[in-house]
């Protein structure tokens, strides 16, 4: 009932997304035809004909909401031979298969330090977690990305520098992908676990004389959980959305770098299109640590 | 504690960035010069593939619908014209048997019909015979409104052809066409075949440069059979057919494209078994994959230039070459204090090209102070020296123009595009102004789209701007850019005794009184300075020494592009 | 599964008539334990620093940052340039010293933005659950999933591209995360004891958020914001990698680092200095964060 009533507000969501969207890309200045070579006006017009930009704006909306429910996202400026669907079904697999990958490694980093690290706080453990998640998640993503090929690719000799197609491509956008959630992650999990750890809940277990790693398991971890399950949907959104910058720096053909070129170029169709891709994605994985929530926390109730 | 610890992964990454770099310059083989002249023909080793970095996906690869490098660059692999350019971008026969002149009756005497001879036997790359009816609809393609082609307009000179590709009118007068409408506008653009060997084109007027015209992509065959039967699609392999060295054999869409020898071309066939186009967008990714061993060629990235010259392999693959692109800083005439030539003058002489050369650049480019660059027809590199780096008679003329004290000029907003190379131009310009001159300048990097639309519109003060040329002849710059009214012209530049001079330029038969009208207009342009002119541009790259038979002519769209069909690789 | 019962005596202390007398001695116990934190005073003192050299710059820079040298264009690092120069010839040193207001400046002023909307509203929304928050997720959902980077893109068109412009747009654009988090805490203590205790004795809900849900729920909190310090730096810097940064030539951490990353293979000493100043701001803020949450605990057991 709840997870059906949820799915059923994405209707108005996209809606309002799609709305709001359209609204301000014709009102950023610039249009798709703006180039460096002035086009003469009978061209430019030619080529609104093409794409309907020539009709008034709120036909050009209420025609793209028409089509976009029957399935049809349009035609995109800057890949004029592909639909939007068909550009964005491509780039899906690449950058979903980039974050599953990420996602995994960073929960499984970033949760294997933050833990270590409660459990040893003020040791020199806990300082070399906390050390690692700084540096982290205070490296910018290009400069990571270069040593990684720096390192990887031209030390080691194990990678290839960039590109797509074969399994070791994966390798550094993947590493370089996780280094910030694995890095907040852990922080997220030490300092949750450390608030759990000093309960009384967790006391009376202890005190009743459980055995350490059922007090863990049942009590500290599942609690703790908590704050990272609502940090993971985002990331894990974030990361189904894909990277510019590393999606650029690694030569990734993901739905990433759709995004900023869609908006650089005013591709009106691929903006449309890749923006309500994103709502669904954001809005699912939302859902989907909801209904975990409750699952880990059974007091949870909507 | 944990500070220490976080320098010490600082210091252990320095260490492995260190090491990395020294094993660039180990494993760069031995030196030898790049390309070297092509052997005859037969004679090269085949096999070997090339590959190149192209940066970017092109927006499309159908010839008729390019309008940038990367599709243009694409199609070239695919597609050849009716002429096309040899090393020295001197017309030559394409699928022509001859270039078309007066003396072999190609061009008419009144320079307004002109007759194409096509080789015989020319086949598409499945085989199917082409002729010259394919090329009567190819142009006509390129004029259909329903296709608009951001380059219909430059096929404007044929007879019909400007009335068939605007029948749609503009925004601001907009007309209606019927399909039958259509079709007899179509039917009145003067392009005939009178037998399949032969093609027949009229001009409205004569225009000196239409051959150079005919030689863009606008008019390299497509077929007819191909684009009806499967549409936007057309262009995905196995469908895009074309008559040129080499076939798209696979293209993943935003990471790279294949290319393999058409065993139907006319020409020259290539010697390698694959040519392959890479899209990554870091430069400095492209350079390490160079170094790597994945690329054949890279650009240098700019910083990197004096590390490149350093290292005694790597200085022995570039490849350095200057091209058709003039870079400069454009002042919009109708806004003040650029409405006066005096302040106009004092900017360019506050301009110390030769630091942004040979220190900003670390040596890449040329300085320029002039619109038309060497190695074409109508450059001259006397003109324009006396607005040389000149502070004191800069400040003398801002005084003269009633600013002595040049903190009462209006303020100056400079515009342009945000990237990287960009922005240390208008930083550089902002430091010269401000060191040099005393005046304050502000800057407003701008997003491509946002720049491109303030910028065609008038809405600026100033500029940082460049212009490359779309075909080898002076009547692509100084009109162009200057002329008063034309499309291209946006810095709200006029001078009538210009505009008489553009207009022989563009239109004069007489070649060599063309040729003076041209030279004389670039004269009187730059006395005006609508532009402070900086600098040609220069491409700086690195080749493997095992690629031989490379050849670059001043307008490729990558290094070479023309000719990768005599690419061989020696073992 | 917990035995609720037994927590009831710390509860004690916490209810609303006890809470305004132990106040006093709460925060000066707080602040006590701050002091007493090493990392915690270490961090202070690198703000304290940063903040100095942030308001002095102009006193301490050894060059005019934006003057520029064509004779000593990419120097190494050397005697009258500690830290080398740039492609201009301008003096690092000088610029990261001026980088450095700017970077603070975006960092605190984007993260004050974007707390003062996302917390409220997180707060707001997992207390009260139901329609309230069913409605205000959805509005986060769709602040969250529309396109960013028009929104800024069109601020800049409007207003140009200031520093100030930069801190408001990344503020406006990025509470979303705060306000998932900050809700999936509140839902969490909600079920605690001692709060279900003070709703049975009729505190009004905002006493109960402010004085209970709060402050127990801060430390995940603090722990995002001292993390989206550097965020909004690294915005900044991949605002400047896709071509829409601060205006120069202000120097600022951010768009050093995509500068300096131009020569990262010719030159590591340009992007090395920006991205280790990052780093101990990270590090700084990590440590304050960590004693500040310490030193807030209304248990005080660390």
């Amino acid at each position: 009932m709840f997870v059906l009533r949820r799915v059923l507000w994405l209707g108005p969501v996209l809606l309002s997304v799609s709305f709001i969207t359209f609204v301000l890309m014709h009102l950023v200045p610039g249009g798709p035809w703006d180039s460096d070579k002035t086009l003469p006006p009978a061209v430019i017009e030619n080529l609104n004909r093409r794409y309907g930009l020539d009709q008034p704006y709120w036909q050009q909306y209420l025609s793209f909401l028409a089509r976009a429910l029957q399935g049809d996202l349009g035609l995109s400026f800057i890949r004029q031979n592909q639909t939007v669907s068909e550009i964005l079904l491509q780039g899906l697999p690449v950058t979903a298969s980039l974050a599953v990958l990420a996602l995994v490694l960073a929960l499984v980093t970033g949760l294997t330090l933050g833990v270590v690290a409660a459990f040893r706080q003020n040791t020199w453990v806990d300082y070399l977690c906390v050390a690692f998640a700084t540096l982290g998640a205070s490296t910018p993503s290009f400069v990571l990305g270069i040593l990684l090929v720096l390192t990887l690719a031209l030390g080691l000799k194990v990678v290839p520098t960039s590109g797509w197609g074969q399994p070791q491509h994966l390798v550094l956008p993947a590493l370089t992908l996780t280094a910030l959630p694995a890095a907040y992650i852990a922080r997220i999990t030490r300092s949750s676990m450390l608030d759990v750890i000093h309960q009384d809940y967790v006391r009376t277990a202890r005190a009743k004389g459980l055995a350490e790693q059922v007090v863990i398991l049942r009590h500290v971890l599942r609690n703790a959980l908590i704050p990272v399950l609502t940090v993971a949907g985002p990331i894990g959104a974030h990361l189904a959305a894909g990277s510019f910058v590393i999606e650029t720096l690694f030569a990734v053909p993901g739905v990433g770098r759709l995004f900023v070129q869609s908006v650089l170029a005013r591709d009106y169709g691929l903006i449309m299109g890749a923006t309500l891709f994103y709502t669904v994605i954001i809005s699912l994985a939302n859902l989907a640590v909801d209904i975990l929530y409750a699952v880990v926390d059974p007091r949870i109730r909507y | 504690m944990a500070r220490k610890f976080s320098l010490h992964i600082w210091v252990s990454l320095l260490l492995a960035f260190g090491l990395a770099a020294g094993g660039c310059a180990q494993q760069s083989g031995p030196a030898a010069p790049p390309g070297g002249a092509p052997p005859a023909q037969g004679s090269a080793p085949k096999g070997g593939e090339f590959r190149i970095n192209m940066s970017t996906e092109p927006d499309t690869i159908d010839p008729n619908r390019a309008n940038f490098t990367t599709s243009i660059l694409v199609a070239s692999q695919v597609f050849e014209g009716l002429l096309t350019y040899d090393k020295d971008l001197k017309l030559v026969p394409g699928v022509t048997r001859e270039v078309p002149s007066v003396a072999n009756g190609g061009i008419s005497s009144d320079g307004k019909t002109y007759t194409f001879k096509l080789r015989s036997g020319l086949k598409w790359s499945d085989g199917k015979p082409l002729t010259a009816k394919d090329f009567v609809f190819t142009i006509k393609r390129s004029l259909d409104p329903k296709l608009a082609a951001p380059y219909a307009n430059t096929l404007y000179d044929i007879q019909g052809a400007e009335a068939y590709n605007t029948a749609l009118g503009t925004k601001d007068a907009r007309k209606e066409a019927s399909d039958a409408q259509l079709a007899a506008l179509r039917e009145a653009v003067a392009v005939t075949a009178p037998d399949d060997g032969t093609l027949m084109v009229k001009l409205a007027n004569p225009r000196p440069s239409f051959l150079q015209l005919m030689a863009l992509w606008v008019a390299w065959p497509v077929r007819e059979d191909i684009v009806t039967q499967f549409g936007e699609k057309w262009t995905e392999p196995p469908n895009y057919i074309g008559n040129g060295a080499f076939v798209l054999a696979r293209w993943a869409h935003n990471e790279r494209l294949e290319f393999t020898p058409n065993p139907n071309y006319h020409g020259q066939k290539p010697n390698l078994d694959k040519l392959v186009f890479l899209m990554i967008s870091d430069a400095n990714q492209a350079y390490l994959a160079y170094v790597n061993g994945e690329l054949e060629a890279t650009a240098v990235p700019d910083a990197n230039t004096k590390l490149v010259m350093a290292d005694t392999s790597l200085a022995n693959q570039t490849v350095r070459y200057n091209e058709l692109v003039i870079f400069g800083f454009e002042f919009n005439a109708k806004s003040p204090p650029f409405d006066s030539a005096k302040v106009r003058h004092a900017f360019a002489m506050g301009v110390d090209r030769n630091a942004l050369i040979e220190k900003v650049a670390q040596g890449v480019g040329k300085v320029a102070y002039s619109p038309v660059p060497p190695g074409m027809p109508g450059h001259d590199a006397s003109v324009g020296k006396e607005f040389d780096f000149n502070p004191a008679k800069a400040k003398q003329l801002l005084a003269e123009a009633g600013y002595s004290d040049p903190t009462k000029l209006p303020k100056i907003t400079f515009s342009f595009t945000d990237t990287s190379s960009n922005r240390i131009r208008a930083e550089f310009f902002q430091g010269q102004m401000k060191q040099n001159l005393g005046v304050e300048v502000t800057l407003d990097p701008l997003d491509s789209r946002t720049y491109q639309q303030r910028f065609n519109a008038g809405q600026f003060q100033m500029v940082y701007g460049g212009w490359g040329a779309d075909y080898p002849d002076p009547d692509n710059f100084v009109p162009e850019l200057f002329k008063t009214g034309s499309g291209n012209n946006h810095t709200n530049y006029s001078n009538p005794q210009v505009d008489v001079q553009a207009k022989a330029c563009q239109s004069e038969t007489d070649e060599a009184k063309r040729l003076a009208a041209c030279a004389q207009a670039q004269k009187l342009v730059v006395g005006d300075q609508p532009w402070v002119f900086l600098f040609y541009r220069e491409r700086f790259w690195l080749l493997k020494p095992s690629i031989k038979g490379f050849q670059v002519t001043a307008k490729d769209q990558l290094p070479g592009n023309r000719f990768y069909n005599q690419l061989y690789v020696q073992k | 599964m917990l035995p609720l019962s037994r927590g009831t005596g710390t509860v004690a202390l916490e209810l609303p008539g006890a809470r305004g007398r132990l106040r006093r001695g709460l925060w000066s116990d707080a602040l006590r334990r701050l002091l007493a934190n090493r990392l915690a005073v270490f961090g202070l003192a690198v703000i304290a620093l940063m903040s100095f050299i942030a308001v002095f710059a102009g006193l301490l820079a050894p060059h005019d940052p934006t003057f520029q040298d064509y004779g000593a264009v990419f120097e190494a690092p050397g005697q009258n340039h500690p830290l080398g120069t740039d492609n201009l010839g301008r003096d690092t040193f000088s610029r990261l010293l001026f980088g450095a207001r700017t970077s603070l400046t975006v960092g605190i002023f984007a993260q004050v933005i974007l707390v003062s909307i996302g917390l409220p509203l997180g707060a707001v929304a997992g207390f009260f659950g139901g329609k309230v928050d069913n409605s205000l997720m959805r509005f986060v959902d769709i602040i969250y999933a529309f396109p960013d980077l028009l929104l800024i893109i069109l601020l800049r068109s409007i207003f140009g591209g200031s520093i100030f412009m930069i801190f408001v747009a990344i503020g406006l654009v990025e509470w979303t995360g705060l306000a998932r988090l900050t809700r999936g805490q509140v839902l969490n203590l909600k079920g605690q004891d001692y709060v279900l205790a003070a709703r049975a004795m009729g505190a009004r809900w905002h006493e109960m958020l402010a004085r209970h849900l709060v402050p127990n729920g801060i430390s995940p909190i603090i722990v995002a914001m001292v993390f989206g310090i550097p965020r909004a730096i690294f915005a900044e810097a991949a605002l400047s990698y896709i071509g829409i940064g601060v205006q120069p030539p202000t120097p600022s951490g951010g768009t050093m680092g995509p500068e300096g990353y131009q020569a990262i293979l010719a030159f590591p000493h340009l992007i090395l200095s920006p991205a280790l100043a990052i780093g101990v701001t990270t590090l700084a803020f990590t440590f304050l964060g960590d004693g500040l949450r310490d030193a807030l605990d209304p248990r005080g057991y660390r």
